[in-house]
């Protein structure tokens, strides 16, 4: 499966729905619930933050090779590698707790890996997880 | 996500039902709003129908237990399903939130 949106201000939903969509997807609901919310952490990553002017475009594909589905999400926005930020302090009491920042450090719980580059002026995030 | 508050004495009940995500979160937020007022508050957040959420909706818990906390009262989650716990313990929010 691969699909392209433009624009996708407002649009993380119908985003996200065609991944989950994708014939790609196994059935396991604990599966699932943990697909859906790496890609969602990413999808919405980057309709907030990638794109100066607010709009621009998210390709999302899907495919499986052997045990192992992978999932490439790629934007055109400015170059970020959100696997750089520092992981939060998950040990903080309420008082210290900063609201936010748990987006991608949750797809990289989920996932068995999840790589970033930057390729012909596109941020490419790849996550893998074995299906069976 | 269908949000249900109703009082039952002192109590303010909560109930959750369905995905609480980016489509739904600043809604989500707004339906709460209450909650974030008053003095000594005491409230219980049934989440047994609550399916998932992502960290937009960690987000708001996370508001909603500072604001709680900073008016001395309490707020408990309950019935939470494995995978909705499962959120809330990678990211150390089972140690800040009263979950049962």
């Amino acid at each position: 499966m691969e699909k392209k949106f433009n624009p996708i201000e407002g649009k993380s939903g119908a985003i996200i729905e065609s991944v989950m969509n994708s014939n790609d997807i196994p059935s396991d609901e604990s599966l699932q619930f943990k697909l859906r919310l790496s890609v969602e952490e990413v999808v919405e990553n980057i309709v907030r933050y990638a794109y100066e002017s607010g709009n621009g475009f998210i390709e999302v594909s899907t495919s499986v090779d052997g045990d192992t589905l992978s999932i490439r999400i790629k934007d055109g926005g400015k170059p970020f590698n959100p696997l750089a930020k520092k992981d939060p302090d998950v040990n903080a009491s309420l008082e210290e707790r900063q609201i936010g920042g748990l987006g991608i450090f949750l797809c990289k719980q989920m996932m068995d890996s999840v790589e970033y580059e930057y390729t012909e002026g596109c941020n490419v995030l790849t996550m893998k997880k074995i299906i069976k | 996500m269908n949000v249900t508050i109703y009082n039952e004495g002192r109590q303010t009940k909560v109930v959750l039902d369905g995905r609480l995500d980016t489509t739904n979160a600043d809604q989500f937020q707004k339906d709460i709003a209450p909650l974030m007022e008053g003095a000594d508050p005491d409230i219980e957040i049934d989440c047994e129908k609550m399916e998932y959420t992502s960290s937009q909706g960690l987000r708001i818990f996370l508001m909603l237990q500072k604001s709680v906390t900073g008016r001395g009262g309490k707020m408990v989650m309950k019935r939470m399903s494995p995978q909705v716990k499962e959120v809330f313990d990678i990211t150390g929010f089972s140690h800040i939130i009263t979950i049962v």
